[in-house]
């Protein structure tokens, strides 16, 4: 199978970057064949073939359970959650953090560009406060959520939990080889990932780094959280 | 007084739930995933009990899921679950019809809508057959007795794991907790072996979302299709009496077991009484059915159940429609129907 | 030839552990038994019903209105069991009281009583042994508390 496989996100999305980022640590560590990557619906559906390795695609909100069915199943799998931060912390919540609280040994990225896109940018957990959006156009009137540090009080010890972002590669490889091993040592890890959406984001070029370095670098802290 | 009784060596007493999990041991399920809710929770304490491995998980929706990703790595995984946790497993059960997955359920029907009771009901009907954004393509099972019950899971095993449907033990909650005599030792089933729907070594990528119309209904259209051709081999009834039935009564689950023995009372009172109990509602043994009624002795169609009419409507809808025969309903939803009720009914 | 049995009383009465010794020493003699309790939101301290049938037959289904016999435990279980009464032979506990006072039997015991007397009735139907039931009380009470005065409480109910 080729390794290049024309993405169909929308041009200057972070998803590619994040997943192509992802093959190249897992191919650097000879993984790629155990590897299995859940997908959730919402923009990360269309990841379904963009990688050498196996995937599928499940409901929204629900790809956290189905990873957690498959690992158990076959332990000796690398076992991906790819999700948006809707899936994982809204309509998903309940299940993340019951298996960060299980300390299943799954590893979940999550995809924060702090709105629901494939919908059309409508509110989101992680939107800002006072970010436009479909569903708010006067301004979201509530502080967003903090994944990786809400989960901090549940999981136990050995988890791995970060933020970081698409523009970040060196940090992100770095975070995902952490969680890797993780994973391999039997416990939960997210990393949550601070993506571009200049789709719904209505910025283009530069102005789409700039919005995630100037806007939501300030409010969703990089590092590891745990 | 002389009974001749047989060996008790094979006979045991067991309630329903220890039945089905029984049958699960017997078709080398290896994974429950389940949230407590009764009527259905002694077959997840009695699975634990034995020793099945187990994770009692947040939610149906996540037993659910969790089931479906097992499935997808190759292995046997169930789960039990009743009224409103059924609703929720049904989000599972639809990737599952989408997908193809051989997900195996276990539902003890109790009263709703809403939380109802947590005892008894036929009401589950619809949500089973049809539950979901979907067309039903799953199969289901409807047993009437504790031998039935158990026989009918290890089939859903077989035919969900050979056919790739999902398959659906539709029970009750007197099922479940009534303790009887079954001899299972005389039972002898073959198991279909699990495989890996996401293969260890080679990369596969599956599809639930489809980008164009025709994309998914070419996939729905292949899995009817599946599903079609199957029909004549699963679909079965029980047929009591009818070759010269006028009256025909016709019953599923453990009203069904009460509509046979109805039958049996009629008869003694002159009254050519017969049933036909569907032991699949999916598929549904359209055949069978059509050709009871068809006969021109059967006068009139009785559908007895303890719902508002959720297996009439399926009867209705199956039957062939250039069959002319007129029906009765006797419908008690939530409730139980004992023989005299429908002796009674029928003898008005 | 069929037996239904309705057993009710309060919750915490024993009501269960009489039925589950009926049905056990009745499927040892061979016969077909079906065996329900009332399960419902009333978990404790509510109303407890067993429904109990022993026949040669098939059972089809375990629940009934018209028992042959009905065993009333308790106040709540008479009011309860109202609809079940149809000319069937009832074992009321309010019949037995001055029997149960003039002979001492702990109240705790009274279920025991019940087990005496059932299995009398049923014994003489050829339903049962009541070496049988004998037997399993031993199995399941001989080493717990106030053993002797169960043990005195089934002789009674069983001599007369």
């Amino acid at each position: 199978m080729s390794d290049f496989i024309p993405a169909k996100f929308c041009p200057g999305c972070g998803y590619p970057i994040a997943l192509t980022l992802l093959k190249n640590v897992l191919k650097k560590n000879d993984l790629l064949a155990k590897s299995v990557l859940g997908l959730d619906i919402g923009c990360n559906l269309l990841a379904w073939n963009f990688l050498p390795i196996s995937t599928f695609q499940t409901h929204h909100g629900r790809v956290v359970p189905t990873m957690v069915g498959f690992k158990r199943a076959r332990n000796n799998s690398l076992s991906f959650a790819l999700v948006g931060d809707g899936g994982a912390y809204a309509i998903g919540l309940q299940s993340l953090i019951h298996a960060a609280k299980r300390d299943e040994a799954i590893t979940v990225l999550v995809i924060n560009n702090t709105v629901y896109g494939m919908t059309g940018g409508q509110t989101a957990p992680t939107t800002l406060k006072g970010q436009k959006t479909d569903s708010h156009p006067e301004g979201n009137p509530e502080e967003p959520m903090m994944g990786p540090e809400l989960l901090k009080n549940v999981v136990k010890p050995g988890a791995f939990l970060a933020r970081t972002a698409v523009n970040e590669p060196k940090q992100l490889m770095e975070f995902l080889e952490k969680a890797i091993q993780t994973q391999q040592a039997g416990h939960f890890s997210l990393i949550e990932i601070l993506s571009f959406c200049p789709t719904n984001w209505k910025t283009s070029g530069m102005e789409t780094i700039k919005y995630l370095d100037e806007k939501l670098k300030p409010v969703f802290k990089l590092g590891e959280v745990l | 007084m002389k009974y001749n009784f047989v060996d008790n060596k094979n006979r045991k007493l067991m309630t329903g739930a220890e039945v089905c999990v029984q049958a699960a041991f017997d078709a080398e399920a290896k994974m429950m995933y389940g949230y407590p809710i009764t009527p259905a929770t002694e077959v997840f304490t009695g699975w634990i009990k034995r020793g099945g491995a187990y994770l009692q998980t947040e939610d149906e929706i996540a037993a659910g899921f969790a089931i479906c990703g097992a499935i997808l790595a190759g292995q046997k995984a169930f789960s039990a679950t009743s009224g409103p946790g059924h609703i929720l497993m049904q989000d599972a059960m639809s990737m599952a019809e989408g997908m193809r997955l051989p997900f195996v359920l276990i539902v003890g029907q109790r009263g709703g809508p809403s939380s109802g009771t947590v005892i008894y009901s036929q009401q589950e009907v619809i949500l089973s057959c049809f539950g979901g954004n979907g067309e039903g393509l799953r199969l289901v099972y409807s047993p009437s007795s504790l031998k039935e019950l158990y026989q009918l899971t290890r089939q859903a095993f077989n035919d969900a794991w050979q056919y790739r449907f999902p398959a659906i033990v539709l029970t009750d909650g007197y099922m479940l907790k009534t303790r009887g005599v079954v001899s299972l030792e005389e039972l002898k089933i073959e198991n279909i072996p699990p495989h890996q729907l996401v293969p260890e070594d080679k990369v596969t990528h599956w599809q639930n979302i489809y980008t164009f119309e025709d994309d998914l209904y070419y996939e729905i259209n292949s899995a009817k299709e599946d599903f079609h051709k199957i029909a004549d081999e699963i679909a079965k009834a029980e047929k009591y009496l009818t070759a010269d039935a006028e009256i025909l009564l016709v019953a599923h689950g453990i009203v069904g077991a009460v509509a046979k023995e109805a039958v049996q009372e009629l008869r003694k009172v002159g009254i050519k009484a017969g049933m036909f109990r569907p032991i699949t509602l999916r598929p549904f043994p359209k055949k069978e059915l059509d050709k009871v009624c068809g006969w021109e002795s059967v006068k009139k169609v009785v559908v007895i159940e303890s719902a508002l009419g959720q297996l009439a409507r399926i009867v209705r809808d199956q039957l062939a429609p250039e069959i002319d025969v007129s029906f009765e309903y006797l419908q008690k939803p939530g409730l139980g129907i004992e023989v005299e009720e429908i002796v009674k009914f029928v003898n008005k | 030839m069929t037996y239904k049995i309705l057993l009710s009383g309060d919750g915490g009465q024993g009501i269960q552990l009489v039925s589950d010794m009926l049905a056990q020493a009745a499927f040892a003699n061979g016969f077909n038994i079906s065996q329900i309790p009332n399960y419902g939101l009333e978990q404790r301290g509510g109303v407890s019903l067993s429904f109990l049938v022993i026949s040669d037959q098939e059972i089809a289904y375990p629940r009934f209105t018209k028992p042959d016999i009905l065993l009333i435990m308790s106040e709540q279980a008479r009011i309860r069991t109202e609809k079940n009464k149809n000319g069937n032979l009832i074992l009321d506990v309010q019949d037995y009281n001055k029997k149960l006072e003039e002979n001492n039997i702990f109240v705790k015991s009274y279920n025991i009583f019940f087990l005496g007397r059932l299995t009398k009735i049923l014994e003489e139907k050829g339903v049962l042994k009541k070496e049988d039931v004998f037997n399993l009380l031993e199995k399941k009470l001989s080493t717990k508390m106030n053993w002797e005065e169960n043990k005195k409480t089934w002789e009674l109910a069983i001599r007369n």
